[in-house]
């Protein structure tokens, strides 16, 4: 029974405040100088201690933001943004990395314990939970990962996990043959961005033949005000390996809009597995739409190796605007690719996301299952491409998108690309937009439930396919979310 | 946008200079050419259909030649059936007329596009539905192998007021049939269905936007295609959904058969809703012909040929059923059946 109580716990906090991540901690820091050129790039590289081939890499990419136009295509609308008013990097002024859990300072320690996210292993341990709930955990502090736990049990396994810029330094080989594999450098806008500018993110090589021995999952935290958050994840399962890998992400509640761009890039190789799941709770601005996080991500999965498998799951419930298209590249033969999304908008959230499913390799399979929910004044488009090459004979995709309105003055939007080459394939696809059943909510209610708890009751049942793809704990943090993300929306 | 001064191709060139000193929708086509060019694959409306390179061996004025038509405005009586023919010939041209559905009255409308090697003509019709008006739209592309057509019409429907529209393409070197409706709801009824069937590199558009801004609106489309041997089929539907287009009904279906491996098959079928208390959905599949169905024939006596034909005519006649003239109904379904055994 601890565990309902814990839920009950965990909801009545949530009730408490709408918005519970959004206080800020005060932790002396260190930026870079404010604006965006070689200067700065030169001067997180240097910040990091990367080799020469890395400064190159992002000073071509730089090179190449500045020639590139914003991309408009998109169903959102912001005002422009001054890439030169965004400070690129801060960090703890105590120094970037710590040795030893003992030397992270206080205020971080509390801060991520605000969160709920516990960094000391022992006091996971004694977490009571079972020893197979265990989450390694990689926390990012604005610019800089400050600690990451489990390192040496992972390492006993032979999996790497840390940040990026310790694999930078401990196995350049790694990073040098996979990062920008995935996502070239000059991909889009804010990939080239982020290319350029990069501060930290996590690393996960998992070895051949390896089931990763627990979870991993990084904590993104923007804290600082005026930065942008942009790291940079590489997972990398090689032949015959399965992780699962979580992603959770807060930012204070702020007037101003903070720009989140960040590229998540995932190889899998032969018989190779990874799960990638993300419960996206950034800012997203006060009633009235004013501040919230910008978050413009490019995260794509390459399924190289033949019988590889990628899936993403999300719950989107944060930032202001939302940009995002988790993409897998069906390379392999027989590889596979699932996509399962859940976004809620609210207030005057606008959020452009979906998925993208290249299909190179033969009898390579897809399915996509996408819920999208809009409430008050908020807009909310699922874009997703289903491409089918020549040589993909055999291929499969099932394609599930529903949409559901609460309120008159929000909308949904449905906008599937469909590209096939070859007859050996079959691609299906359904789309359905609706609001809440009269019905339902009435039985809900007679049931002694009020219009609230009903509302979320018929949500969750609504995302329910979603739901049963996420790992235990992130699915219980998704109900509440989805619950706290929808008060207010309804009567 | 600012864009620097744009160099036009010599289609861009021919299509201007076509269209010196005209009004209406053709001035409107000759500004738009001159500022943006002809559509582009970067184009988002054009993603698929790439007009400016389709039109690459145009380079001097044409003419769009236009039978059946007397007058550019149109007041059709009740029970009238226009018979139109639209000939492209070599070289840039455009063309349009208007038409107007009185209240009450049915009309029927059938237009035939055409276009000669080397021809890139632009075809406009802007129709009106006057209160409780009918019309029956038939657009036949039979006739264009190696010709650029692009037929676009904006209907306008007032309450109470039906719009049935077939289109039957058999591509060109690039055809698209583009239709935009709005739809008032309040007893208004679109019916939309097309088809497509594309051998031999020829291409196919089939583009619909319905707009519905008004209460208790019905829109159903079907389009079914196939593709063989280099055959491009494009299929872009969106249905936009306002505020006050409350109750709403819309349903959106493409289904279409790879024929071979060397054919290409694009869909977009698009939902932009504002409203709550509406039923919208669309569906899209694209498959090969079901090889037991197949067999099971084979296995009756027919021939693998005429199975095969059997097979792709029952798919892709659906859309065609709902034309309510059954003449006109009969007719479409032999240039369908003539088309399938000359590829077969």
């Amino acid at each position: 029974m601890a565990a309902v109580k814990e839920t009950i716990e965990d909801v009545k906090k949530l009730e408490a405040d709408k918005y519970k991540y959004g206080f800020t901690t005060d932790v002396e820091q260190e930026f870079s100088p404010k604006g965006l050129d070689e200067e700065t790039v030169r001067y997180i590289s240097a910040k990091k201690g990367e080799p020469a081939w890395m400064t190159e890499w992002r000073l071509k990419a730089l090179e190449r933001f500045f020639q590139m136009k914003e991309p408009d295509w998109a169903k959102v609308k912001y005002p422009p943004i001054d890439f030169q008013d965004i400070y690129y990097y801060a960090e703890p002024k105590s120094g970037a990395k710590y040795d030893s859990i003992d030397d992270v300072p206080e205020e971080i320690l509390a801060d991520f314990e605000k969160l709920g996210i516990p960094l000391k292993e022992q006091e996971v341990l004694l977490g009571v939970k079972g020893s197979e709930n265990r989450v390694a955990v990689d926390a990012v502090f604005d610019s800089v990962s400050v600690v990451t736990t489990f390192k040496a049990e992972l390492a006993k396994a032979g999996v790497i996990f840390c940040s990026i810029s310790e694999a930078l330094r401990d196995h350049p080989e790694l990073v040098r043959k996979y990062l920008g594999s995935v996502v070239p450098a000059s991909d889009n806008y804010f990939a080239t961005l982020n290319t350029a500018v990069f501060s930290d993110g996590s690393f996960v090589y998992v070895p051949p033949g390896v089931r990763c021995p627990m979870e991993l999952s990084t904590y993104f935290r923007m804290n600082a005000e005026g930065t942008g958050q942009f790291e940079r994840t590489l997972i990398i399962a090689d032949k015959g390996a399965y992780v699962s890998y979580l992603e959770g992400c807060t930012a204070p509640m702020r007037d101003e809009n903070q720009l989140h761009a960040a590229v998540v890039e995932l190889v899998a190789l032969d018989d190779a597995e990874i799960k990638y799941s993300t419960v996206q709770n950034w800012w997203p601005g006060d009633e009235n739409g004013k501040g919230g996080v910008y978050n413009f991500v490019t995260k794509r999965g390459d399924c190289r190796g033949k019988n590889s498998k990628i899936s993403w799951t999300q719950v989107e419930t944060g930032s202001a605007i939302t940009w995002k298209y988790p993409s897998c590249v069906l390379k392999g033969e027989n590889s596979r690719g699932e996509f399962y999304s859940i976004a809620v908008t609210n207030g005057h959230q606008q959020a452009d996301t979906g998925t993208k499913m290249i299909h190179l390799g033969k009898g390579s399979t897809s399915r996509i299952i996408s819920k999208g929910i809009s409430a008050g004044r908020s807009d909310q488009t699922y874009r997703g491409l289903v491409s089918i090459h020549a040589k993909a004979e055999g291929a499969r995709n099932f394609t599930q998108c529903d949409s559901l309105l609460i309120g008159d003055q929000c909308g949904a939007h449905t906008v599937p690309y469909i590209e096939c080459k070859t007859p050996k394939a079959v691609l299906e696809h359904e789309a359905t937009t609706t609001r809440l059943s009269e019905d339902q909510l009435f039985y809900a209610r007679q049931r002694g439930l009020d219009e609230e708890a009903a509302t979320a009751l018929l949500v969750n049942g609504f995302v329910r396919e979603v739901l049963q793809e996420l790992p235990m704990e992130f699915a219980v943090e998704a109900q509440n979310l989805l619950k706290v993300s929808l008060e207010g929306s309804v009567g | 946008m600012t864009t620097a001064a744009l160099t036009h191709t010599p289609a861009e060139q021919a299509l201007i200079e076509a269209l010196q000193g005209a009004t209406g929708w053709r001035a409107q086509l000759r500004e738009a050419t001159r500022e943006q060019g002809l559509p582009t694959k970067r184009n988002e409306l054009w993603k698929w259909s790439d007009l400016r390179r389709a039109a690459n061996d145009v380079s001097a004025a044409g003419e769009l030649v236009v039978d059946g038509l007397d007058a550019a405005f149109l007041r059709p009586d009740d029970g009238a059936r226009l018979n139109l023919t639209l000939t492209a010939k070599p070289g840039a041209s455009a063309a349009d007329a208007e038409v107007t559905v009185p209240a009450g009255h049915a009309v029927t409308l059938v237009e035939h596009y055409r276009a000669e090697a080397g021809a890139l003509g632009n075809w406009h019709l802007k129709i009106t539905l006057e209160t409780g008006a009918r019309l029956d739209r038939v657009c036949i592309a039979a006739d264009a192998p190696d010709g650029v057509f692009v037929s676009s019409a904006e209907i306008v429907l007032a309450p109470g007021a039906v719009l049935n529209q077939r289109t039957l393409d058999f591509g060109a070197k690039l055809s698209r049939i583009e239709t935009h409706i709005t739809h008032p709801g309040e007893g208004a009824d679109v019916d939309l269905g097309g088809v497509y069937l594309l051998d031999a590199k020829h291409h196919a558009d089939t583009t619909t936007v319905v707009h519905h801004t008004g209460p208790g609106g019905q829109t159903r489309q079907l389009v079914k295609g196939a593709a063989a041997s280099h055959g491009h089929g494009v299929f872009q539907g969106k249905f936009i959904v306002d505020r006050a287009a409350q109750q709403t009904d819309a349903r959106m279906t493409h289904r279409a058969l790879m024929l071979d491996d060397r054919a290409e098959i694009d869909a977009k079928p698009e939902l932009e809703i504002y409203a709550d208390d509406v039923q919208c959905a669309h569906g899209n599949a694209l498959g090969a012909i079901d090889e037991t169905a197949l067999f099971y024939m084979r296995q009756r006596g027919l021939p693998a040929p005429k199975a095969r034909a059997l097979l792709i005519e029952s798919f892709l006649a659906e859309p065609l059923d709902g034309i309510a003239d059954e003449s006109l109904r009969e007719t479409l379904k032999g240039e369908l059946r003539n088309r399938l055994e000359a590829l077969s």
